[in-house]
């Protein structure tokens, strides 16, 4: 293993950097402004099986070190991304296939019931993408994260999808709800091959001359810097309850540095989405800082991976023996 | 398209309250209407970049500026940079005004004067002295009009009546249409406030004059990953689709093909 390659659920990457969900289309938009082909994985906004135009307008609303967004899960459909958009994603990935090199994985994040996501999870296994993401929790939809608070439907949803899929499947779960650890516990008992960790915090804007709310939905999910402490937060409480099951950590990543905090909290990889907005040459800026992080300490992300775990369980096991 | 950082060589004082700012090249050819996203390399105080149209561009792309005007963290900071400092540029971004139509006729507000001096220049190096209504609250208020002096017809606005035509720029225009400088029929390009081109695209459907805005919507991306800058639309570019995402699809749109929405 290279310093920077990754083991996500079975899924080798070439290094931990991915795209967030809804935040940087399918890749293909960002392409012209660097050369994606180094970068771990592309992971695409939310596809549900039939177009959804998603919420009116304001939809979203910059906040101090974060925004609110309430898209709504716009997208044209099933049928259309797998027309236009997956062979786009395909072309990425294979433009990093070289030199030993896996090029960015695909990984397409899914929306819907249960029964709709079945069906996703088949025709998207059928066009070859290397691992799917359930989106169990878009806090802008009428019910979106009913399940991923419910650990009897989060059981039951990656049940059915792991029963249909051929690929590693990652839930995507709410940090809006009091414990994670028993979501992610449920998830891991239906047979999640790994947790993404964390959509959205539910938050709001007003405005008080107008008297209303900003966004057009009323309430938004708030992402951006704002929100790293409470994913790295998650992301450690579920590593330490769950050691087994891998971690994808998505909330406010913006540098090389977030990135290793992250993996040290317990993550597998670490997603970039709002500060892709603000730079959409980011990622592969920062696969190239992380060799070069982890060349000064001499280390690796495999090494890294959990070392905060490691470290704790040293000092609380009797006679410092470590596990 | 390209995201590059550019060092910011001079702050131009339009009057009024905005700048020019200026950056080296190379900036690319871009069409009135494109714009760019802007933030400073360090200190950015605010999370996102802010949208700009190009305000001017040295024929040979060596250098390129943009009109800002310091009313947020983020302007201010585009504005407090020091010669020498730099800005990261994105773009360029969106679709262009039509390009297929001769003589327009421009109806700018406030900053929204910024996409129009391109397209004077071009106009004028055809031969062209394009027409400009440019409004505003009051003479200060008319940052960079200067800039379009020599090279076009300039019909100046002031709601408090201290420079130019006293009234709102849709009276200024009502007015052109009398005296016969502006035909029905005609295609009218405008940027500005979203109330005042409510009301420019309501007069030129009553004047029987094509209209075509520039939106100055909010956006996070800048370049169709967000969807968070989407405006209701109706038309058969939309292909039946309820929204379309002003950064790529805009920032112009034919005034028919936006649906107002009265609740925001």
């Amino acid at each position: 293993m290279t310093v920077l390659e990754t083991n996500l659920a079975g899924l080798e990457l070439d290094n931990p950097v991915l795209s967030a969900s809804g935040t940087f289309g399918s890749g293909w938009e960002g392409r012209q402004f660097s050369d994606l082909s180094t970068v771990g994985g592309l992971v695409s906004k939310t596809v549900t099986l039939k177009p959804r135009p998603g919420n009116p307008p304001p939809r979203i609303l910059e906040t101090p070190s974060g925004m609110l967004n309430a898209i709504g899960l716009e997208n044209k459909g099933s049928e259309v991304f797998l027309r236009d958009s997956l062979p786009r994603m395909q072309e990425l990935a294979e433009s990093g296939q070289k030199d030993g090199k896996r090029g960015p994985r695909v990984i397409v994040n899914l929306g819907g019931s249960t029964a709709e996501l079945v069906e996703l999870t088949k025709r998207f296994c059928a066009a070859g993408v290397d691992a799917l993401e359930i989106n169990l929790s878009c806090p802008n939809v009428a019910h979106g994260t009913r399940s991923s608070t419910d650990p009897a439907l989060t059981e039951e949803v990656i049940a059915a999808v792991k029963s249909v899929a051929t690929v590693p499947v990652f839930a995507k779960l709410t940090p809006n709800i009091t414990d994670v650890v028993p979501i992610a516990v449920a998830a891991h008992r239906g047979g999640a091959d790994a947790v993404t960790l964390i959509n959205t915090l539910v938050g709001m804007a007003v405005d008080w001359r107008r008297k209303k709310p900003v966004l057009g939905n009323t309430t938004g999910g708030l992402s951006g810097p704002a929100i790293k402490p409470v994913a790295l937060r998650i992301v450690y409480q579920v590593r330490a309850a769950l050691p087994d099951l891998p971690i994808v950590a998505v909330g406010g990543a913006h540098s090389a540095e977030c990135v290793l905090e992250f993996v040290c909290a317990g993550a597998s990889a670490v997603q970039f989405g709002t500060s892709l907005f603000s730079d959409p040459t980011l990622m592969v800026r920062v696969v190239n800082d992380l060799r070069d992080h982890l060349g000064e300490a001499d280390t690796s992300i495999h090494e890294l991976r959990s070392a905060m775990h490691e470290s704790a369980a040293r000092i609380s096991t009797p006679g410092g023996a470590s596990r | 398209m390209q995201s590059r950082v550019h060092v910011m060589q001079k702050l131009r004082d339009l009057g009024g309250g905005a700048y020019a700012v200026e950056v080296d090249g190379p900036i690319p050819e871009t069409g009135p209407g494109q714009f760019y996203m802007l933030r400073t390399e360090k200190r950015w105080p605010v999370l996102l970049p802010r949208p700009f149209s190009l305000y001017d561009r040295g024929g040979d792309g060596s250098w390129g500026s943009f009109l800002v005007k310091p009313i947020g963290d983020g302007t201010r900071a585009i504005c407090d940079l020091k010669v020498g400092e730099k800005l990261v540029v994105t773009g360029p971004l969106g679709r262009t005004f039509p390009t297929d139509v001769d003589n327009p006729i421009c109806i700018a507000g406030g900053v929204g004067l910024a996409p129009f001096l391109l397209l004077a220049r071009s106009e004028a190096a055809a031969g062209r002295k394009m027409r400009l209504l440019f409004g505003g609250r009051n003479r200060d208020a008319l940052s960079g009009m200067e800039d379009f002096q020599d090279i076009s017809t300039v019909f100046p606005s002031t709601d408090d009546g201290s420079h130019g035509f006293h009234g709102m720029v849709t009276g200024l225009l009502d007015e052109l249409l009398v005296s016969g400088a502006v035909k029905e029929g005609e295609t009218v390009f405008c940027c500005g406030p979203d109330p005042m081109m409510l009301a420019v695209a309501d007069l030129c459907e009553k004047r029987g004059l094509r209209c075509f805005l520039s939106l100055e919507s909010y956006m996070a991306c800048g370049y169709g990953v967000c969807n968070g800058c989407t405006v209701k639309v109706k038309g058969e570019r939309f292909k039946g689709w309820p929204y379309s995402k002003t950064c790529i699809e805009g920032p112009v749109y034919e005034a028919c093909e936006l649906v107002h929405d009265e609740s925001h």
